[in-house]
């Protein structure tokens, strides 16, 4: 056995990120992880590769049990993790990354001998069959090959554990099937893999064990050949009644904004869709497939290629965030602490800012600024003690979202963009800003809500577009989906 | 009740303290620190420096610096000087020397925003340019204008307040009401604290932060003027330094080098201490050298408050 991880959890907050899991690795095993966005399989790599320390539960590695399990411990025992971006020297050759901290030197000392390395690395890289130059600067190399060089140096540092975390995300047919075939060589060599992938069909090809996660807690561990593509998918998904909301009837009016053919190189492809008066739009898929890119397209926060944006029937030009704001546009960005906050300001002036740019003249009355927010404090009963004196990172992270809300609620909007909005907040919070989002869509909003939180997406949405690889591939409506339908829909697989 | 206690977080308030404690130490040793004299002549000191420093506060805030200010009061001192010599009159000398500097500052603004470079390393590369065309101008001779621009150096009102300083808080003051009754104060302070953050509020970065810089310029052609007047004369080495003793201020004063937060009331504090401890140690017959070596500690120290008060405010 390489690798026991037993009755392992981890709570942020309230959030059960990983709840009583156990996990085992043997030599030579491909041991496959699955499950929907922040089901825990980040979570459970992350505590076999030391960077989180769980609140309890047991680590055994090579027989060895280990208490508080550092990173640098880790790699020293041979657990290695593959990432989608490749931490790499971008200037260095392939070979001077592999040696990179352990560079050799012959005649003299402090001087690197490059060409007893390449030949090292040549001889590492032929054995493993890659294709790859020992010579070549990193920064040439495609995604592909920076990864295999990953792997290349990580079997040079006697990795006995390789963790890959959707290592096929960003690759073509081609250069998967080498990575398949560098996985075989690598299980031959008695290494133990930990695969994830939202890819069901290379789990299968692959993959000698599977791991079901859902919610942070263990579906069950099988044998491949004991399941089916079927059974993996019901256990991702098949979630208690009780964190579904019966959503308040909205009248629902007529089309208010229509995105036309909207176009990013390598990001979004030929996107259209319409959104209603007091309609939710919801938009799901997998981490990677576009949805964060389109609503950053809808909101000019990037450039697009082409494409139209129409409100009220009437084409807008959108070139940044400055125009969408003033045609009526508004993002509720993800990331609210790099993306939103101004962090050392007051929860006033963080609230107060866009409606102060749009409406206000160059001097504020300061007066009318604090009525305005207070009413906004209150009807969002965001809990503030001193709106003033507060600065908003003080706030809880529900306060923190439902200040920038506010922020947006003050500056009037045909359209609310959402973009995960109840990532990171308790309870109450969420069922705060569901009400707030029930309030815009009954006062006529149009709303397009990105959610990878599926009892979410399912109860807020009227409408639910699927993206897969940066196009909208199915809109589907909220009656009769469910949530087997859903997550087919975002890996592909159609039955 | 949260008001009353908040004044004791404020550095400023610290500053008003220790200058306080510093002028009564400086006092009992030397009585003459407290002569009318003594006093008109610290504030008049600390006035040219004060405009300097009330701008850079505008700029730290926005996370912007100009460290070419000190060679911009030189080339555009050393302009007003020759059109005065020349007999243009003080008006038109006056205006094309603020427009000048203002112009300047724009030139370092402008630069930082079209080729994506900070600004602290333009504008250090603006020092040798501006520098470099006044001495071209003067062909390196000193303009001496004694007894022709004396009136805004040696005016005082019912001979005790001195205009330079009345001047020097007007520069205070419009800075004051820039951040805390404007827009775009607010802006200034959200550019600071989350750039990405601000453009995505629809606020423009690029045409906001070409207005700090012009209106930085605009009190640095306020300080070259009044600094010619005071001293009579120009060269091209004229406001050599004062960029740092300015910045070095405005730290003093609380706001920090990442910008987002400060208050410009800090920065008044932290430049009329750094008058105080140049003219205590004048009065107490200490080395001259020891004064930058007091001021440069006096930075570190704040610094060293800022840190440990920060230190104790995380995780609330």
């Amino acid at each position: 056995m390489l690798a026991t991880i037993q009755n392992a959890t981890k709570v942020y907050g309230q959030h059960r990120a990983l709840s009583n899991v156990s996990f085992e690795l043997r030599e030579g095993e491909v041991h496959c992880l699955v499950g929907e966005n922040g089901a825990g399989k980040s979570t459970l790599t992350k505590i076999l590769s030391g960077a989180i320390t769980p609140d309890s539960g047991r680590i055994v590695l090579n027989g060895v049990e280990h208490k508080r399990l550092t990173p640098r411990q880790a790699i020293e025992l041979g657990v290695s993790t593959v990432y989608q971006e490749a931490e790499l020297i971008e200037s260095l050759t392939v070979a001077d990354n592999i040696f990179l901290g352990d560079e050799r030197s012959a005649t003299f000392p402090l001087v690197v001998d490059t060409r007893a390395q390449n030949e090292k690395a040549a001889a590492l890289i032929g054995s493993l069959h890659l294709n790859l130059r020992e010579d070549a600067v990193v920064d040439q190399l495609s995604s592909a090959q920076k990864q295999m060089l990953q792997i290349v140096k990580a079997l040079y540092r006697e990795a006995k554990i390789i963790i890959m975390d959707e290592p096929t995300s960003s690759l073509g047919l081609e250069e998967t099937n080498s990575l398949m075939n560098l996985i075989r060589d690598l299980k031959a060599k008695g290494i133990g893999i930990v695969y994830i992938s939202h890819y069901l069909e290379e789990i299968f090809e692959i993959g000698d064990t599977i791991t079901i996660l859902k919610d942070g807690e263990s579906m069950g561990t099988f044998p491949i050949e004991t399941i089916d593509m079927e059974t993996v998918i019901r256990k991702m998904v098949g979630r208690d009644a009780s964190l579904f909301y019966t959503k308040e009837a909205v009248e629902i009016g007529a089309v208010q904004v229509q995105l036309r053919h909207l176009a990013r190189r390598g990001a979004v492809q030929d996107v259209s869709f319409d959104v209603r008066a007091g309609e939710i739009f919801g938009l799901g898929g997998l981490v990677g497939s576009g949805r964060s890119e389109l609503v950053n397209l809808i909101f000019g926060a990037d450039r697009r290629d082409s494409g139209e944006i129409l409100i009220h029937g009437r084409t807008v030009t959108i070139r940044s965030p400055y125009d969408a704001v003033r045609a009526g546009i508004c993002l509720i960005t993800e990331d609210r602490k790099k993306l939103a906050m101004f962090t050392p300001r007051s929860v006033v002036e963080n609230v107060a800012i866009v409606h102060n740019e749009r409406y206000e003249p160059p001097v504020l009355s300061l007066r009318a600024e604090r009525r305005r927010v207070q009413d906004m404090v209150k009807k969002l009963s965001i809990a503030v003690t001193d709106q003033e004196e507060q600065t908003i990172a003080e706030l809880s992270g529900g306060n923190q979202q439902k200040a920038i809300i506010g922020r947006w609620l003050l500056s009037d909007a045909t359209l609310y963009i959402f973009d995960e909005p109840t990532k990171g907040v308790d309870v109450g919070a969420r069922a705060e800003i569901f009400r707030i989002m029930v309030e815009l869509a009954k006062a006529g909003k149009s709303i397009i809500m990105v959610s990878s939180d599926m009892p979410e997406l399912m109860s807020m949405s009227d409408r639910i577009g699927v993206m897969r690889g940066g196009r909208l591939t199915h809109i589907l409506d909220r009656r009769g989906v469910t949530e087997e339908m859903l997550i087919k829909h975002f890996i592909g697989v159609l039955t | 009740m949260r008001r009353a206690g908040a004044i004791f977080r404020e550095q400023w308030f610290f500053l008003l303290i220790v200058e306080a404690a510093l002028a009564v130490i400086t006092g009992l040793i030397n009585p003459r620190f407290f002569g009318l004299n003594n006093i008109e002549n610290i504030l008049e000191q600390v006035s040219v420096l004060g405009l300097v420093a009330a701008g850079a506060t505008l700029l730290m805030i926005s996370g912007n610096f100009d460290i070419s200010v000190g060679a911009n009061i030189g080339i555009s001192a050393c302009v007003m000087a020759m059109m005065i010599k020349a007999g243009y009159g003080y008006a038109p000398s006056v205006i094309v020397g603020v427009l000048l500097a203002t112009f300047n500052a724009f030139f370092v603004g402008a630069s930082s925003i079209l080729f994506k470079a900070p600004s602290f390393i333009i504008s250090l590369a603006c020092i040798g340019i501006f520098r470099g065309i006044a001495l071209a101008f003067t062909k390196g001779v000193l303009q001496l204008i004694y007894g022709k621009f004396e009136f805004l150096g040696t005016k005082r009102f019912f001979n005790i307040i001195p205009l330079l300083f009345i001047i020097s808080i007007a520069g205070y003051l419009i800075i004051h009401v820039i951040l805390k009754y404007m827009k775009l104060g607010r802006r200034a302070f959200a550019i600071g604290s989350n750039v990405q953050a601000t453009y995505l509020a629809g606020i423009p970065i690029n045409l906001n932060k070409l207005i700090f810089f012009i209106i930085n310029g605009l009190l640095v052609g306020a300080a070259a003027t009044l600094l010619l007047s005071r001293i009579g004369a120009a060269q091209p080495s004229t406001g050599n330094g004062i960029e740092l003793q300015a910045i070095g201020a405005v730290v003093i004063g609380g706001t920090p080098m990442t910008g987002g937060r400060g208050k410009v009331i800090g920065t008044f504090f932290g430049v009329l201490l750094t008058g105080i401890i140049s003219n205590a140690l004048n009065m107490l017959q200490v080395n001259p050298y020891f004064q930058d070596v007091a001021i440069g500690a006096l930075i570190i120290v704040s610094l060293a408050v800022s840190a440990f008060s920060q230190r104790g405010t995380r995780g609330v």
